[in-house]
């Protein structure tokens, strides 16, 4: 009994001595871009995966657990997590993480969003006041984020911010040379007419010009009713679309009913690191988004 | 000669002025041929130039945009999105009852129904409507309270559910918190009524509690450092929540709870915990006290000390932890509640030793984003003795051992994350008298500030 004792002090006198800096990420992308920006000197958690709904998580207990040894919250904002963060934050009694502190990082904070709500209603669904929060679309968001989030893992690890910083010159450098590629790749797609099923492809959509004609959740994050669908249907007849596209968290229904009454493409887009098996780090996710456009676009 | 000279200029002239259409017709046709030339080209020009325009936009566009990323200060957040005001919410209440049995006659053997204990009023009834407010205090401060409006006897009546601040970010795990809020008892119990699977409150909390536990007073709670979700903590309150009783200097009760949890892969979760709540009631009267014929009601009293002991245990269940379209929930809780003391009227005293014990096991199953059904069954038992039976029968104690049981079968309607309507059907076993069948159709909806979503 007292060996159990004994070994279950150790445990929790040993756990946070840990030296690396602990990284609590509430999607997949910022801890792929944590992970490129601070490598072997990061111990990563990501509170989400590729395939859930981060407007929709518990604050479970495994989270709370992770979020009272976090020393830096690395998060979308803009209300994405307004839901289940703040009881973590709350819960976890951990003063590094909280509002305004220096372990607190919110993305979005640092981008110009897009599709703020002129009026804030619920009628018109889960509308985000702040704006749409899923920046991560668009390259040119990541590079902005990344630049901010490399600044504070230098201010809150001093010790190591010459390998931050290093880590930055290098990631901007092969990052900036990705997006060329990636625009070159994407010319094609230049102006081509695409439906969405879920309004938040905005920063991919104006970062590759593509062009939005048709969204099939009429109200945001309300499944779309037939009428709803139907709508789209009758405008399609009139400017046809190329595509519709989906991300792979979401159930695809409404988009499969509009490919069987219309047999347009339907495209699946991982929309995060882990969305699906190809997208593993940042820079397969945006190979795998644009190559499947491409794919829809033959 | 002067003639000739004019002549030959005018020859020439007439020569020159008849030859000129026809070269004229040849240059013309030439011009033509070369301006449409040159158009063909400056087309395939102006094409290529403008592929050639496009391409470098996207490159300049490109790095444009990437010099305005590098060449943005740093560390200033674009927005900030603290506003002072504190997050408004309200839930919004209502439900249609009804009963096989009368609900003035219900009993629960074995227990004393106290406060809000009992059925719901029949017929259409409003229901609790909250109003709870929150915000950080200050840097080191959050602070909350829960208001709920509702009907009593034909008048409206406004109860504190909660109203507590709480340290934000103490560090090294540990939170403190002060006010009234509900007992860290149990699963159930901390959270508000209208974020429970059923209409009505389980049998047991209705037995033990009049539905739900709080406490005037401190709490501390205390997070493990480790990967494994442990929390340690403990309350002290006032004692005068029923089942405590009376105005106790210091503290009147005290609570101990041991929590645990996490994740098994991505779709399965858990959470188990035990906890032990302590009091010693004064005075703590029984409503189901009998009228001795003198006019004045002559209520049973008990004095002695209250052990509640619990466990819990959830477990949830999403496809890639996913909960929004499908999800199960089981949960489990079981009471235990042993008293020691004395009872006792104007006229008799009595010692008493009773046990009431029970729990309930429900599972909800989420079957489409809209859509969650789920089962509920509830069982109690006890197991009171007095030195005088007449005392308990006096305080409406029903000392046969008949083990009460209900069934629980609910269907619930969910258009979005803030309204719900939900149907429920119970078959309840809770006295030995008769069976009652028991019908709810109750809305739920809430506006304002968006709900958190707790575990």
């Amino acid at each position: 009994m007292n060996k159990i004792i004994i070994s279950f002090l150790l445990v929790i006198v040993s756990s946070p001595t840990i030296a690396d800096l602990n990284i609590f990420a509430c999607e997949p992308e910022w801890a792929a871009l944590s992970q490129e920006l601070g490598g072997d000197k990061l111990t990563v958690f990501s509170a989400t995966t590729g395939l859930q709904d981060p407007h929709y998580i518990q604050a479970r207990p495994s989270l709370i657990a992770k979020a009272r040894r976090a020393d830096l919250l690395v998060c979308t904002g803009a209300e994405l997590e307004s839901s289940w963060l703040p009881l973590l934050q709350r819960k976890a009694g951990n003063a590094a993480i909280q509002n305004g502190a220096s372990g607190y990082f919110m993305a979005t904070d640092y981008v110009a969003l897009l599709d703020i709500p002129s009026s804030l209603d619920r009628s018109q669904g889960d509308v985000h006041a702040a704006g749409n929060p899923h920046i991560q679309t668009s390259p040119l968001n990541i590079l902005q984020v990344a630049k901010v989030l490399s600044q504070r893992m230098q201010n809150i690890d001093t010790d190591n911010a010459d390998f931050y910083q290093q880590r930055w010159q290098d990631f901007s450098q092969r990052w900036q040379t990705a997006i060329d590629n990636w625009q070159q790749q994407a010319e094609p797609l230049i102006g081509i007419p695409i439906v969405v099923q879920h309004n938040s492809w905005g920063y991919l959509f104006d970062w590759l010009r593509l062009k939005k004609i048709a969204v099939l959740e009429a109200k945001l994050g309300v499944t779309p009713t037939i009428e709803d669908l139907n709508k789209v249907l009758k405008q399609l007849k009139i400017t046809p679309a190329k595509m519709v596209v989906h991300a792979a968290y979401q159930s695809p229904r409404a988009t499969d009913w509009l490919v069987s009454k219309t047999g347009i493409r339907k495209v699946t887009l991982p929309f995060t690191v882990g969305g699906n098996d190809q997208s593993h780090d940042l820079f397969s996710l945006y190979d795998d988004t644009i190559q499947r456009l491409l794919d829809a676009n033959k | 000669m002067k003639y000739i000279n004019t002549l030959l200029a005018l020859l020439i002239g007439v020569v020159l002025t008849v030859n000129t259409p026809v070269f004229a017709d040849d240059i013309s046709d030439l011009k033509a041929e070369l301006a449409q030339m040159r158009e063909e080209y400056e087309n395939r020009i102006n094409k290529l130039e403008q592929r050639l325009e496009q391409a470098e936009t996207t490159q300049q566009q490109n790095q444009t945009d990437i010099a305005r990323v590098s060449a943005q200060p740093i560390s200033q957040a674009v927005k900030n999105s603290n506003s002072f005001n504190p997050a408004i919410s309200m839930v919004l209440n209502g439900q249609f009852s009804d009963y096989s049995e009368s609900d003035d006659d219900y009993e629960l053997s074995g227990f004393a129904l106290q406060g809000e204990g009992g059925l719901a009023t029949e017929g259409f009834s409003l229901g609790e409507s909250e109003i709870t407010l929150s915000a950080s205090v200050d840097q080191l401060f959050f602070g909350q309270a829960t208001v709920a409006l509702h009907d009593h006897d034909g008048d409206s009546e406004i109860e504190t559910e909660e109203a507590f601040i709480e340290t934000l970010g103490l560090s090294n795990g540990f939170t403190v918190r002060a006010g009234r809020f509900y007992s860290p008892i149990a699963y159930l119990n901390e959270k508000h009524t209208h974020s429970w699977n059923f209409a009505d409150a389980p049998l047991i909390y209705r037995g033990l509690f009049g539905n739900q536990l709080s406490t005037d007073g401190l709490k501390l709670s205390y997070l493990l450092p480790t990967d494994l979700f442990i929390e340690l903590g403990g309350s002290v309150g006032n004692g005068d929540q029923y089942p405590g009783s009376g105005e106790q200097s210091g503290i009147g009760d005290w609570l101990f709870y041991a929590k645990t949890g996490g994740d098994i892969g991505i779709n399965h979760s858990w959470q188990a915990s035990v906890s032990h709540w302590q009091t010693s009631p004064e005075d703590r009267k029984y409503d189901g006290g009998h009228d001795h014929g003198g006019g004045a009601l002559d209520s049973v009293l008990f004095n002695g000390d209250t052990d509640i002991s619990n466990i819990s245990l959830i477990y949830k269940w999403a496809p890639n932890g996913n909960f929004k379209q499908q999800n199960i929930t089981l949960l489990g809780e079981y009471f235990y509640l042993d008293e020691d003391g004395r009872l006792n009227n104007s006229a008799e005293l009595a010692s008493y030793d009773g046990k009431q014990y029970g729990g309930f096991v429900e599972g909800v199953y989420q079957f489409t984003q809209h859509w969650r059904t789920g089962l509920r069954y509830d069982r109690l038992g006890s197991d009171l003795r007095a030195s005088d039976d007449e005392l308990l029968t006096d305080a409406g104690l029903d000392f046969s051992g008949f083990n009460p049981q209900r069934y629980s079968l609910m269907l619930e309607w969910l258009p979005s994350e803030f309204s719900r309507i939900r149907a429920q059907i119970n078959h309840d076993k809770s006295s030995s008298h008769k069976d009652n069948t028991e019908f709810f159709l109750q809305y739920t909806a809430s506006i304002g500030a968006h709900r958190a979503h707790s575990f």
